[in-house]
């Protein structure tokens, strides 16, 4: 058995990036995302690797961008307001069909806003601030343990669909240290040799590019990224159910949030009430269909957030039945307190539950 | 069930170095962890303090208003974080570095001089692990053995220096031997 170490949500992405044989990383530091940086600075250099820290976030993601074109591994990484300054790159990354995953530990905006924990990047992430027709897969890990796995499956799934990934981490689990397996990559490495640009000795030359000034050219380019949106959408959808089978309440709640719902979910399961909670694990492609389906036999869904309710409209296209949609969220600060929320459910729940 | 623990002073002290190793002691123990330092831009002689949260189960609360224990190794935190101790809990306050003063009786004070303890073991820096070693003895049930490895894991890089926390971290334990603690 692989030992078990404290490690740090930060270290544990770049040690699960470069197990997984990331070869470039740039980034620019910006707390609290700077020790992912700080740490691969020493390793990649030890290993031969490439890493860069660049002039600014935007130098970086586009250093990523020429990078992730040659059909390297590529990484990077940074913070709220910074990644927002990346937006547009990600958009041609979308276009030009380039596998790159940025990791994104969020502090709290809007603007430059500050260090303190928020999960105010629910929107940037899942819509995207870039032009255009696209989408970001976008993954949200709980725990240190699922830092490392979801990395595995970051660079997986954005060479599998050629598709940049964001990695959404709360500023807490990237700081935060708890017990947690270095564990092997479980995913296959892709071939890119079929479209990356490598030296076209001996083979047809290639570009990459998202300029495209024919518009049926254009259309039909978009209609091909959609097609494959519609398969990451059918096949991807991941999510983690907390006692949902027999569930007349359910908490919805992603990343660190998930496992305070979890505690609430035990608090009113001692007092008889049946509560579960539905944490969606990739936000793009949001799992709609399983949220719809347990949503039929509850009279409550709760959402619990970090922000003002962003996850909220997802949980609202996804339930088609009658049950009661609720928010209980704050956009900034220290996490919203266990009895904070238990109150706040309390509150939304007594007409039905008198008795609590 | 669930405990929290705060420990603060001021950097350069070695409040996370005894954070983590008693992070790391719990790991061994296999309870959940987790494990938050919190500093400003600031380190050495900045504020600075960790949280750390052991339990038997899964760890659900990762942020809590209050610590059942709490360890302060200057005034500055013992001002600060005075409030932040539960109903029934305990402080630990190095009184070398603190004025001996009860405001609230609703729970245990243990004061004790971390700093000139150390100075007497030729080693102002090791003040931390005297202190971990009082908690220790509070706790009960840590096992030397795992608090062995967990300098051994920490000190990997400055072996010279183990011998000597874990000097230190004994004086702690056995400080408050004869001394009334309940």
């Amino acid at each position: 058995m692989i030992e078990k170490s404290l490690l740090k949500g930060n270290i544990a992405i770049a040690r699960a990036a470069l197990n997984c044989g990331c070869s470039c990383y740039f980034g620019y530091p910006i707390t609290p995302q700077t020790e992912i940086g700080e740490f691969l600075s020493l390793e990649m250099q030890k290993r031969n690797l490439a890493y860069v820290c660049a002039e600014s976030e935007i130098g970086a993601i586009n250093m990523a961008l020429g990078a992730a074109s040659s059909g390297q591994k590529v990484m990077a990484s940074s913070s709220s307001c910074a990644v927002a300054l990346m937006q547009e790159t990600l958009s041609y990354a979308a276009s030009d069909e380039l596998p790159i995953v940025l990791v994104n530990v969020m502090r709290a905006g809007p603007g430059q806003g500050y260090i303190y924990p928020s999960q105010g990047d629910y929107n940037q992430a899942t819509i995207g601030g870039g032009n255009g027709d696209y989408k970001t897969i976008v993954l949200s890990p709980s725990s240190v343990q699922e830092c490392i796995e979801l990395t595995y499956k970051s660079f997986y799934l954005a060479q599998k669909y050629r598709n940049p990934v964001i990695l959404l981490v709360d500023g807490l689990l990237g700081q935060m240290a708890e017990p947690a397996t270095i564990t092997q990559n479980p995913y296959p490495d892709i071939d890119t040799s079929s479209w990356r640009l490598d030296g076209a000795k001996d083979r047809p030359s290639r570009n990459i590019h998202s300029l495209e000034p024919n518009q049926n050219k254009l259309n039909q380019h978009v209609l091909k990224l959609y097609q494959k949106y519609q398969q990451i959408e059918q096949s991807e959808p991941d999510w983690e159910e907390y006692l949902c089978d027999d569930a007349e309440i359910i908490l919805t709640a992603f990343g660190t949030m998930a496992r305070s719902a979890k505690a609430i979910c035990n608090h009113f399961r001692e007092q008889g009430i049946k509560m579960g909670v539905f944490r969606p694990i990739t936000l793009y492609p949001f799992p709609y269909k399983r949220l719809r389906e347990l949503s039929f036999k509850a009279k409550y869904i709760i959402d619990i957030e970090m922000n003002m309710g962003q996850m909220l409209k997802d949980v609202r296209l996804g339930v088609l039945s009658n049950s009661q949609i609720s928010f209980i969220g704050k956009p900034v600060g220290d996490w919203l307190k266990k009895e904070e929320i238990i109150n706040a459910i309390k509150n939304i729940i007594k007409e039905q539950y008198a008795s609590i | 069930m669930i405990k929290n623990f705060i420990i603060s002073g001021s950097g350069g002290q070695g409040v996370l170095s005894i954070g983590t190793i008693l992070a790391n002691i719990f790991m061994l123990g296999n309870k959940f962890v987790t494990y938050c330092p919190c500093y400003g831009a600031e380190m050495r002689g900045g504020a600075v303090h960790c949280e750390i949260n052991m339990s038997d189960d899964e760890l659900l609360t990762l942020q809590n208003e209050k610590a059942d224990f709490v360890i302060a190794l200057n005034q500055m935190s013992f001002d600060k974080f005075i409030s932040k101790v539960k109903e029934g809990g305990t402080i630990i306050v190095n009184s070398s570095m603190a004025k001996i003063e009860k405001t609230r009786n609703d729970i245990k004070y243990i004061f004790a001089p971390f700093t000139q303890e150390a100075i007497k073991l030729d080693n102002i820096k090791i003040a931390n692990s005297i202190a971990l070693g009082v908690l220790s003895k509070i706790l009960g049930n840590l096992t030397m053995e795992n608090v062995k490895k967990a300098y051994e894991k920490i000190l990997k890089d400055k072996k010279e220096l183990i011998q000597k926390n874990l000097d230190a971290y004994l004086l702690g334990y056995n400080y408050i031997q004869e001394k009334e603690y309940a």
